[in-house]
């Protein structure tokens, strides 16, 4: 959950490793070396954290805690704590696929392409969003829109245009970094047809495993303003020691 | 002179050339007998699409939340959140003076994972006993047998068996978001399976006792999303179902939910328009059909009038008005047309009766047709259709008088003296 919920709102992580292999365009060059930097800061090659992620719609409220190992942005693992009633319910992403344990009936089940824009856990999120996390650089031209304060804070607005023929659900992307910690303030995702669809919004940057991370965000869908998924950061820490093997479906079964 | 001798002069010509009055009696009557066949036949083909279509998985009637039908969302059963009592929705549906079954039904969406291959899945949540009583999709089954409520058995599609590779007895993980936002799960066994010809229904169905899936997706007993109700005939649904609509918002609390009373006019109105379509292509059929045989008629009608012309000449000179010869041509023509009519019915009525009761399968030159959400087995079953036949009859009439309409008119235009004189 950290991997996408934290990447696709920041983007950074994609960008980063998009960087180097892109050689992007002269005009780009200043939009990806700001998010290059804003990655870098926000995120190891690895990391493992605790979160609690709240989700509130129309019809429930609902808690839960989970903890996160992410590596790279290809590899990540999300297993529940609570509630007790689901605990140990976990979901693997290993490249372009998605994983889900149920310790009920100790079953695993690989997410069927027809249902992966279907929402993780209840959330707002997609099980897309965890997919297209890493492809974001490749899938979308950015730009700065904006150079300058706003209400007295210094920003860099960027506006993500997706790529002729690139495989993407979102019409274009919005996306406000704060310039003296390169810290993310929001992004906004916006449908074909220009519609405002989601804002996630980051708040409480906070010190977390010896670096600055917002350690508050809040997606909120547009036609359902009563709505939200809050994702709180509990424990962060960065470099952990983790190789491919951990993100395997033995892992994710073991439950550790 | 009165008209009545025009007309017996008329019928007698009908005698004049028995050949010739029988070959275009004939022509009219192939018209009268086609006209009447593919308007029944057409109607046949309506009845068992709009037949199937709400009678295979569906009913006629469906009794819901009002909110239910634009999202379909687990949240808006009937009565919202508190549910209602559904014995007594189903005592006051089945009440009905033309309800003949009725069922409650719960629907849900999620998964269905039978070893590596996962699929995704429409939940429907049925009572059993009732459900057969009302659809056909359950009865027969393909294999096995319907599923025991509280023993975490579903049926499920053939083609969902096939492309997920599982058969009776086979344990499958079910996962559906659950009312509570939890990702609810559990394993079912295949108890048996389904086939309604309808393929992506096939594909994507599962079929879990009512209570079984309330339980799963954290629904109360008393939440359902739908009351589906069927009558003997298809055409009375919306009366019955304006009845219903009446009845139960009289009887069932529903709290501040309004309850939507849907017949499958409304619920399907593509195909209402389809068959208003196909009534308006029964005009063509006819025009065709008539068009053609009124130049065939025309042509033996001026035929017969030229070959004639001394005897109207005769008439005229004898000081009969032109237009008590259009009249005679005329009552011709009609005593004509009431020859093929005659024969039209004479030959149609057995052969529809035959094709209705005991209609010839179709399918060695066709396989099914799925169309519009139903499943047609396609043979020859014909509808009768009373208005359409008569409309039918008048139009074979008019198209004989029609037709003697301009050699009426060269009849009466003969130059007696000329003719007589043979010029």
């Amino acid at each position: 959950m950290l991997r996408w919920s934290r990447a696709v709102a920041t983007l950074a992580l994609a960008m980063a490793a998009g960087l180097v292999l892109a050689a992007p365009a002269a005009a780009q060059t200043d939009a990806l070396e700001i998010i290059d930097r804003v990655d870098r800061m926000m995120r190891g090659d690895s990391s493992r954290g605790v979160a609690t992620m709240e989700v509130v719609t129309e019809n429930w409220e609902r808690q839960m805690t989970m903890e996160i190992w992410s590596l790279g942005t290809e590899y990540s693992l999300v297993r529940l704590r609570t509630p007790p009633r689901e605990a140990g319910t976990a979901t693997l992403k290993a490249e372009a696929d998605i994983w889900n344990y149920l310790p009920k009936v100790d079953r695993t089940i690989k997410v069927p392409a027809s249902m992966m824009g279907g929402a993780w856990m209840g959330s707002h999120f997609t099980n897309d969003d965890l997919v297209k996390e890493s492809r974001l650089v490749e899938d979308y031209d950015i730009e700065i829109t904006f150079d300058g304060p706003d209400d007295g804070v210094a920003v860099w607005d960027f506006r993500l245009t997706p790529k002729p023929e690139a495989p993407v659900v979102w019409g274009h992307i919005e996306y406000r970094v704060r310039q003296d910690d390169y810290m993310p303030l929001w992004t906004r995702f916006y449908d074909e047809s220009g519609e405002l669809a989601r804002t996630m919004e980051y708040s409480e940057f906070m010190e977390l495993g010896g670096r600055l991370v917002p350690g508050l965000m809040d997606m909120s869908p547009a036609d359902k303003p009563a709505e939200r998924t809050t994702f709180r950061y509990e424990e962060l820490e960065f470099d952990v020691d983790l190789d491919e093997s951990f993100f395997s479906l033995r892992t994710l079964q073991r439950g550790r | 002179m009165t008209q009545s001798v025009w007309r017996s002069i008329g019928w007698r010509n009908v005698g004049r050339n028995r050949k010739r009055t029988l070959l275009t009696a004939l022509g009219l009557a192939v018209g009268f007998i086609s006209c009447v066949f593919l308007v029944g036949w057409f109607g046949g083909i309506l009845e068992q699409m709009v037949g199937n279509a709400t009678s295979l998985i569906g009913g006629q009637i469906e009794i819901q939340d009002a909110e239910y039908r634009a999202d379909q969302s687990l949240y808006d059963t009937i009565g919202g959140r508190d549910g209602v009592d559904v014995d007594a929705l189903l005592r006051v549906v089945d009440a009905d003076e033309a309800v003949v079954a009725s069922a409650p039904r719960v629907y849900a969406g999620g998964l269905v994972s039978s070893g590596e291959a996962t699929t995704a899945g429409m939940f429907f949540g049925v009572d059993p006993a009732r459900e057969v009583a009302l659809t056909r999709f359950l009865d027969p089954l393909v294999a096995g047998r319907l599923p025991a409520p509280g023993a975490n058995e579903l049926l499920i599609g053939e083609e969902m068996a096939r492309q997920i590779e599982a058969g009776l007895g086979d344990e499958l993980v079910v996962v559906a978001p659950g009312a509570d936002g939890s990702m609810a799960n559990d394993l079912y066994a295949v108890s048996g399976i389904f086939r309604t010809g309808l393929v992506e229904f096939d594909a994507a169905t599962a079929v879990l006792v009512l209570s079984d899936l309330q339980s799963l997706v954290v629904l109360d007993p008393g939440r359902i999303h739908e009351v589906i109700a069927s009558t003997a005939d298809f055409r009375t649904a919306d009366a019955t179902a304006a009845r219903l609509a009446a009845a139960v918002n009289a009887a069932v609390d529903t709290g501040d939910r309004p309850i939507a009373t849907l017949p499958w006019t409304e619920l399907n109105p593509a195909m209402v328009e389809y068959v208003a379509l196909a009534e308006s292509f029964y005009w063509i059929i006819q025009v065709i059909v008539f068009g053609i045989a009124l130049f065939g008629v025309a042509n033996t009608m001026l035929m017969a009038t030229f070959e004639r012309r001394r005897e109207f000449a005769v008439m005229l000179a004898l000081g009969s008005t032109p237009r008590s010869l259009v009249g005679v041509v005329l009552w011709e023509a009609f005593a004509i047309g009431l020859v093929s009519l005659g024969i039209g019915v004479a030959v149609s009525a057995p052969v529809m009766a035959w094709l209705h009761n005991a209609p010839p399968s179709l399918g060695f030159f066709v396989s099914d047709i799925t169309m519009m959400g139903a499943l047609l087995e396609p043979d020859l079953r014909v509808e009768y259709n009373l208005p359409a036949t008569l409309y039918t009859a008048v139009m074979l009439v008019l198209t004989a008088m029609l037709a003697a309409f301009y050699p009426a008119i060269r009849a009466a235009r003969t130059p007696p003296a000329d003719t007589l004189s043979g010029l």
